[in-house]
């Protein structure tokens, strides 16, 4: 028995020698970058497109010569768990990642409301967190030092919508907001009151709904009665879908409705078919929008060798994913230091163009940086609003229902 | 006018309740199984007539017949394959295994079919017709016909035939039931089959009204599962009529309280039913 027992303990401390050598010459040359993102759950869908969005950019950042500390290239590794959309889970990887798998730096999950509770892992640990998955301003109001955002603020989502439907003729009188009860969405909604307000729209329905709601005939129902010019919808894409099929079998059609998750994205088009024709959106990244930098030269050149590799269309959360792996490179090179303090100051003072436009984050760590109204004409993206003017011709007032072909 | 239209929007979507949970309500009262893989069984018929509505254009309601064959073959294997192995076994075993089946029917369709959001739509899908001011969409109307016909040949199936019959001998007294040569091993299995079959159904109209998902399953248990105690356990009318009154509970609340409320309501009915009523409300005898 004694025989036996000193042979494991022998062989343990072998295996562990093994492990121990193994990772300090994994650690040596690579900057592993650890995150949880929702493979499975409620989540699945957006947390795919952040799956492969932080793939591509690493994999590119790794083919142009990786990142360089004292002159050294380091090879970018990703280190990714499956939060299965559970706000719970992702605080144990997050911890898991930080303390057991010691990686040097972090990347966000996916929602607001995941989000929040990770950054307190990062914050706690005092370890660099860049995310592109929430936008609710309770993110970003703890004076937290240690998590940065590439979505614009929450607050503001419908501020290009509201004031488009300020200026449009007929002007928007009225206004129906509905939204789900998730972090992100009451913050929309929060925003969107104030600007409503600004902007002399009336406000004749104001609801919140459970983000799992299936069926919208009762809201619509109501809706309806009031007759709003305009709907303002915040939630996520089953919503934003299930809202526009029964709002046409109910024959609910408003002369403007804007969604704030869903017409960006290709498969919400494809599913809807024509239903999703003059359904406006926003959205603070478009393929076809002149940006570009380091690493991906252009917007449509990232969505092209996104498309090539995965099949889809790049959105805005792909991009915005993308968007928080090239911070780290340009944050890292520029304090020239595997540091976390110090990569973290040089986060907060970045400024540079990426293929998601200017990333520079605001003394919060939320990015500065607007949306762009678009609408869906005829299949296709069509940007329609954009820092205070129209860029193109809306379709407006969207036509009944009845009279679509 | 507000109060008819949510009254009828509520019975519409109550019908569809009621189908989903009858299968719930016929597994737990024959077996005393609770089949958390009960709703993966809708998601698994919302996909049958996905496919065959996608790939060869088949009409959603004229594949139901092909989409209940399915899954009847499907519950049946099942039940004869895995669940027989633990059936009357404590009622943490049974809970334990269906949750297995659920993670791994979940997984797989994530797997095969990926997390893509996808929709039936037929040319008919929005349709819709107006009396008096109320608007009623074609679709949920010809499904709360087809879960009103469904349910009686469902209901006679069990009241007027021979295995009917042996379907209730079986869950009322199994040692008789075995005496007088009932094959329980199968009739357990065909049990289990005529309830995934009835899922599937659901789970047919259910992918005409809402997309279809790999995860979609999760909060259809839930739902069947509420409506199934609602009803009282072993009755099938009793799931038909709590099936209403989760339909019109949630529409009602959702107009008149709140949209954040349906859950906390139903949720809530639950609980006052097993308080004043722990067998349902058409449920037969006392609680055990």
């Amino acid at each position: 028995m004694k025989f036996h027992g000193s042979w494991r303990t022998l062989l343990g401390l072998a295996a562990m020698g093994i492990l121990l050598l193994a990772t300090t010459a994994w650690a040596a040359d690579t900057i592993v970058l650890g995150t949880a993102m929702s493979q499975t759950g409620k989540y699945a869908r957006e947390g795919k497109f952040y799956v492969d969005g932080y793939q591509i950019t690493v994999d590119a950042l790794n083919k142009a010569g990786g990142v360089k500390v004292g002159g050294k290239p380091y090879k970018l590794e990703l280190k990714m768990y499956d939060d299965q959309s559970d706000p719970n889970l992702s605080v144990r990887l997050f911890t898991r990642l930080v303390t057991s798998d010691k990686v040097n730096f972090l990347l966000g999950p996916y929602s607001s409301g995941i989000v929040t509770p990770a950054s307190s892992v990062s914050e706690k640990y005092e370890i660099p967190m860049v995310q592109g998955g929430g936008a609710s301003g309770q993110i970003f109001s703890r004076g937290y030092k240690y998590i940065f955002g590439t979505l614009p603020k929450a607050e503001f989502y419908f501020l290009s919508a509201i004031a488009a439907a300020a200026n449009l003729n007929p002007p928007i009188k009225t206004a129906a907001l509905v939204y789900s009860n998730e972090a992100f969405d009451r913050s929309v909604a929060d925003g969107s009151r104030q600007l409503l307000k600004d902007y002399k729209i009336e406000k004749v329905y104001d609801e919140e709904y459970q983000p799992a709601t299936q069926d919208f005939t009762s809201i619509l129902a109501v809706i309806k009665s009031k007759n709003p010019d305009m709907i303002l919808l915040a939630g996520h894409t089953e919503n934003s879908l299930n809202f526009i099929r029964q709002s046409q079998a109910q024959d609910v059609s408003p002369k403007m409705w804007v969604f704030t998750v869903g017409p960006p994205t290709a498969d919400f088009r494809k599913v809807l078919g024509k239903a999703a024709e003059y359904a406006y959106g926003v959205t603070p990244w478009l393929a076809d929008m002149d940006v570009g930098g380091e690493i991906f030269a252009s917007a449509r050149e990232f969505d092209k060798q996104f498309r090539e590799r995965f099949g889809y269309e790049a959105d805005y959360h792909v991009a915005a994913g993308a968007a928080a792996v090239l911070a780290f490179k340009f944050g890292i090179e520029k304090a020239n230091s595997l540091d976390p303090k110090k990569v973290r100051d040089a986060l907060a003072g970045l400024d540079v163009e990426t293929l998601y436009g200017r990333v520079k984050f605001e003394a919060t760590g939320q990015i500065a940086m607007g949306q762009v109204l678009i609408q869906i004409k005829e299949g296709k993206v069509v940007p329609v609003y954009a820092a205070g003017k129209f860029v193109n011709k809306a379709v407006y007032p969207m036509p009944k229902w009845s009279q679509r072909k | 006018m507000l109060t008819l239209q949510v009254l009828i929007n509520g019975i519409l979507l109550g019908g569809l309740y009621g189908i989903m949970a009858i299968g719930m309500s016929l597994i737990w009262g024959v077996m005393n199984i609770v089949n958390i893989a009960h709703g993966p069984l809708i998601m698994l018929g919302a996909y049958v007539t996905y496919w065959t509505f996608t790939l060869w254009g088949w009409d959603p309601f004229l594949s139901l017949p092909v989409t209940i064959v399915a899954l009847f073959v499907y519950g049946y294997l099942l039940q004869r394959l895995i669940l027989n192995l633990v059936v009357r076994a404590q009622l943490f075993l049974t809970l334990l295994l269906t949750f297995g089946i659920e993670v791994a029917m979940v997984n797989l369709a994530r797997i095969f079919w990926s997390s893509d959001l996808r929709q039936v739509t037929p040319t008919y899908a929005a349709a819709n017709f107006s009396v008096g001011g109320l608007t009623i969409p074609y679709v949920r109307l010809w499904v709360f016909v087809t879960t009103v016909v469904l349910s009686v040949v469902f209901l006679l199936i069990m009241e007027r035939t021979r295995l009917g019959r042996a379907i209730r001998a079986t869950a009322e007294e199994l040692r008789a039931a075995r005496l007088t040569g009932i094959p329980v091993g199968h009739i357990y299995a065909v049990t289990y089959g005529l309830g995934a079959a009835l899922a599937g159904a659901a789970g047919a109209m259910w992918g005409m009204l809402f997309p279809v998902t790999p995860m979609m399953g999760g909060a259809l248990t839930l739902k069947s599962f509420v409506v199934a105690v609602l009803g009282g356990l072993g009755t099938m009318m009793g799931a038909v009529v709590g099936g209403l009154i989760l339909g019109l509970a949630e529409s009602f609340s959702s107009t008149f309280i709140g949209p954040t409320y349906p859950n906390a309501i139903s949720f809530g009915l639950l609980v006052l039913i097993l308080i004043f009523r722990p067998t349902g409300v058409l449920g037969k005898g006392e609680g055990r």
